[in-house]
């Protein structure tokens, strides 16, 4: 049997239509005027991670990565609430998770087969695959640090154990 | 007008849910495909039918092609209008819920005038909005 190899994001996926799909999403989810902008500024020493998973053709993860105040920001913003009203984790996880899933199926969209989309995850970002299997995107929302990438996924541990033996 | 507006992330409800109220809907909400046949039968009872659920596709428990074959299974919903509002943008994908019986799609990113001209084009625009 002969095991073809899946072409890796960076075949597939260029930094430009992630940006563009970014365009069409801040303003609609996050509020007018919102945009993502593609000009990095340095990570903060705390991320937390929002993604979810495409399995199909390519397989991987959708991930949106921030610093914890930026993902409270962004939820107020979607939420559009107001001081004195405070977010919790739950909204930050609903928000944030709602914002990947929103990237991932129009990126989903553009890559070619039939894929399905996971449901969103929120917490430390996935394990990356191949080095070549990344599409980044760097930049900031409001200043802040924010990326969004878009990663093949990594081999599961010791798979070697799941072959079949040959007899 | 009535709406449900079925959507695993309270965010997106919210969202929906905002709009349509805005347009002058009476909304009501449900997470999954199985709260939502919940709200609709418990609905029913008390005489509350929607015209109009917007129901997204990817949820836990009961999905929205599940909810969309389920609903038009049941006589006693045919009259409601069915819209998925979801990422899932493929060809592929809205064929696939048009032949379950959903009416309409809103593929998410959306605006509010997006969803303004479904609306119309459905004929479930109230008067006072469309004027």
């Amino acid at each position: 049997m002969t095991v073809t190899e899946a072409q890796p994001i960076s075949a597939l996926l260029d930094p430009g239509t992630v940006q563009s799909i970014a365009d069409e999403v801040w303003p609609s989810l996050v509020g007018d005027g919102e945009a993502f902008v593609p000009v990095p500024v340095p990570p903060s020493a705390e991320l937390v991670s929002a993604w979810v998973d495409i399995i199909g053709p390519w397989t991987g993860s959708v991930v949106l990565t921030c610093a914890p105040a930026t993902a409270e920001a962004l939820t107020e913003s979607v939420l559009m609430t107001r001081p004195p009203t405070v977010v919790d984790d739950e909204d930050v996880a609903d928000a944030l998770g709602e914002l990947a899933n929103v990237l991932g199926g129009n990126i989903k969209s553009v890559l070619p087969g039939e894929s399905r989309l996971g449901l969103p995850q929120i917490g430390s970002a996935p394990s990356r695959g191949r080095l070549d299997d990344v599409c980044a995107l760097v930049g900031q929302w409001r200043g802040n640090y924010l990326t969004i990438t878009v990663q093949g996924a990594a081999p599961a541990p010791h798979a070697e154990r799941n072959e079949v033996p040959q007899l | 007008m009535r709406a449900l507006v079925i959507d695993d992330s309270r965010a997106m409800r919210r969202i929906v849910g905002t709009i349509l109220t805005g347009f002058g809907y009476e909304v009501r909400e449900a997470g999954d495909g199985r709260q939502a046949l919940d709200v609709l039968q418990e609905g029913s009872a008390e005489g509350w039918v929607p015209d109009l659920c917007c129901i997204d596709w990817n949820m836990p428990v009961m999905d929205g092609l599940q909810f969309v074959m389920a609903t038009r299974a049941n006589p006693a919903f045919r009259q409601v209008t069915l819209m998925m509002v979801t990422t899932e943008s493929e060809t592929s994908q809205i064929v696939k819920a048009l032949a379950a019986g959903a009416h309409e799609y809103l593929i998410k990113p959306f605006t509010a005038d997006a969803l303004r001209d479904k609306l119309a084009l459905l004929g479930l625009l109230p008067e006072e909005v469309s004027a």
